[in-house]
């Protein structure tokens, strides 16, 4: 190297990324203020609805905005717990929910399973059926549903609830699409061990895809937990009604009491929130992948 | 290795038997009236290019590929229809497929555990399996936290601890690098020492299969295109096909006119006007007019341009030096050869060289590729 090399006047090298860096991290900045801000006009019902139900009834109807509770109480959530039945409601979506999810995930599974890997005659009109079906918008077979129930004698019963419920072809199409990606090796290398079809499914697919069936369980237990409509024609007993339905029976049981009627929600709303910081990943992965399909 | 049955003594009764099997997918014939036998305890290697059908053989072993027509023997029974399980037939598949939700423990014992065997016999068959295999450490692990090597062993465990009478490879070692390779195919080799069972193993590898096998059945367009020992294929090939697949570099081929066949040598006119006595069949040689002389590269020698010797001459073309030997590309009147010479070789690019072929190991074949 020559001595002008040495004592070159061009700038230090890491000059210019420096300016870059710089220029990174405003524009940084101001995204995460954007996002931030989004955030917080996002959240602040939430807060709202929350801290309303810590505040008594007199101080939620008076002018002004506080932020804050004046008078902290736990009234509301007593007055739902004690004089509601929404301990009966929890058990009962508690059942229902967890009923569909289940057998939605080993049904869907099983018939993902046969048409994904299993010759047999009619399998192609199976899954025309499946994928015709998934066009069907399910409000629009509200009525044949309930007609089919109460024929049943299932009106106003659990199961009445469970059955309509039953149907999902999303569930089916993403389980096809999923064991179609398994390598064949797998399911021939299990055939030399000597398994059967049933034991390829809950000892090889499902476990190889256990992430899917987490998120497909996830999505499908929220969606149930949160179904209004079908329950609300479905059920007229009080002793028979979840969560989302009981909801209403407060607020037409108490008229308009904001503090009770946020608190029965905020009640009502715990148990998917739980599932959802839980299973945050699981429930995404499954919201895009349902997605995907609907598309 | 008591509780692993061998096979010792048992060296030359068919184990394994294909008659006349085709299998065809839709108008695709895959294999072609292919006949086989495999004797008790030996080791088979399937050889050919992709798509000559030895996989699908393979599977239709294993009953996993329904046979079109023909049948499929194992120790004289017909195998032709039953399932896979129940064959007593063990397969390496070429991607391992081990069972990523489980352990090398659980893929081990899948099968055991399938047959409902007991927890201390699926526990007593697996550590014994673990420990021919050196798994012993890995038991606890899952597959993909295991190296490529470690993955292969439990896949032959998988297959070992069923006590199969005939294991079957599906190319095992060709996802491995090339000095695991050597390695994983000398411990097939003690295995098979080992357990004197029959295995037969597919591979498009020819030193996978020189080196293992005692029979290598080469595969063309899904017929046999011959059987023997691996010496013998490379040093007597029954036609061009078996001649320009075995052997690497790969055998020349050099266009003569036949002259005179007299007492089982043929003379041979070679491109350049220099004739060849070759050693042929007999009869069938005779009515033949032109031919192809087969020459492996280390039977070609390197003499100067006028040698008397020089049975061709030509320009070096391409000269490769690969340390113990050298290769050289040649362009001779009967197009580009390939000569193998020692490490040492001081020839160069451009340079004019004679060539000496020995007679004694060069094939002659026919127009329709046999070996004349």
């Amino acid at each position: 190297m020559t001595d002008a090399a040495l004592v070159s006047d061009a700038p230090p090298p890491a000059a210019r990324p420096l300016v870059r860096l710089r220029q990174l991290d405003l524009f940084g900045a101001v995204v995460t203020l954007a996002t931030l801000a989004g955030a917080v006009v996002w959240a602040f019902p939430l807060y709202w609805g929350l801290v309303t139900t810590f505040k008594p009834e007199t101080e939620i109807v008076q002018p002004g905005v506080h932020l804050w509770p004046q008078n902290f109480t736990f009234e509301n959530y007593a007055h739902v717990l004690m004089q509601t039945k929404i301990g009966l409601w929890y058990v009962n979506s508690l059942v229902t929910s967890g009923a569909v999810t289940v057998i939605v995930v080993v049904m869907a599974a099983a018939a993902g399973y046969a048409i994904s890997q299993l010759e047999f005659p009619g399998r192609r009109v199976f899954w025309a059926m499946i994928l015709a079906s998934f066009m069907v918008p399910i409000p629009a077979l509200i009525v044949n549903h309930f007609v089919l129930m109460s024929q049943f004698g299932w009106i106003n019963t659990l199961q009445g609830v469970v059955a309509p419920q039953l149907i999902a072809p999303v569930t089916v199409i993403i389980y096809k699409q999923f064991f179609d990606s398994v390598p064949k090796d797998f399911r021939e290398a299990a055939v030399m061990d000597g398994a059967n079809d049933f034991q390829l499914l809950f000892r090889i697919y499902l476990p190889m895809n256990w992430g899917i069936t987490t998120a497909l369980a996830i999505i499908t237990f929220i969606g149930a937990w949160n179904l209004f409509l079908w329950p609300f024609l479905a059920v007229s007993s009080e002793e028979k009604l979840n969560v989302a339905v009981g909801i209403t029976q407060v607020h037409d049981a108490f008229g308009v009491q904001y503090g009770r009627d946020l608190a029965v929600a905020m009640l009502a709303a715990l148990p998917v929130a739980i599932v959802y910081l839980i299973f945050q990943r699981r429930v995404t992965q499954a919201i895009m992948l349902s997605a995907g399909i609907k598309g | 290795m008591s509780a692993i049955p061998g096979n010792k003594g048992g060296a030359a009764a068919p184990h394994v038997e294909l008659r006349r099997v085709t299998k065809r997918y839709g108008v695709v014939t895959a294999i072609n009236d292919l006949t086989l036998t495999v004797e008790k305890g030996s080791f088979t290697a399937l050889l050919g290019p992709s798509g000559c059908g030895k996989s699908t053989l393979l599977r239709m072993i294993a009953g996993l590929e329904r046979i079109s027509a023909g049948q499929c023997f194992l120790d004289g029974v017909d195998v032709t229809d039953v399932a896979p399980a129940k064959r007593r037939i063990a397969m390496v598949f070429q991607s391992y497929a081990l069972y990523p939700h489980m352990t090398t423990r659980q893929n081990i014992a899948f099968s055991l555990s399938l047959a409902g065997a007991s927890r201390k016999e699926q526990d007593e068959r697996t550590h014994e399996v673990a420990r021919i295999l050196q798994l012993e450490d890995y038991l606890d692990r899952r597959p993909a936290e295991l190296s490529g090597g470690q993955r292969q062993r439990v896949a032959i465990g998988r297959a070992l601890v069923r006590h199969p009478e005939v294991f079957l490879f599906d190319e095992p070692l060709s996802n491995l690098d090339a000095k695991l390779r050597v390695q994983m195919r000398l411990e097939l080799a003690k295995l098979h020492a080992t357990l004197h069972a029959t295995m037969i193993y597919v591979t498009h590898d020819q030193t996978e299969a020189m080196t293992l096998a005692d029979k290598i059945v080469v595969l063309d367009r899904g017929r046999v295109a011959q059987v023997g020992s691996p010496l013998e294929l490379y040093n007597r090939p029954a036609n061009k096909f078996v001649a320009a697949f075995i052997g690497s570099p790969s055998m020349n081929f050099l266009p003569v006119g036949l002259t005179a066949v007299e007492g089982g040598i043929a003379t041979v006119a070679l491109p350049g006007g220099r004739t060849a006595r070759v050693r042929v069949g007999g009869a069938p040689a005779k009515a033949v007019a032109t031919a192809e002389l087969g020459v492996r590269p280390e039977h070609l020698s390197l003499v100067v341009a006028d040698d008397a010797n020089a049975a061709l001459r030509g320009e070096v073309a391409i000269v490769e030096h690969l340390g113990n030997l050298t290769l050289l590309y040649v362009d001779t009147p009967a197009g580009q050869v390939i000569v193998e010479g020692p490490g040492n070789v001081s020839v160069r690019s451009g340079d004019t060289v004679g060539l000496s072929l020995r007679e004694a190991n060069a094939r002659l074949f026919g127009a329709d590729g046999a070996s004349l």
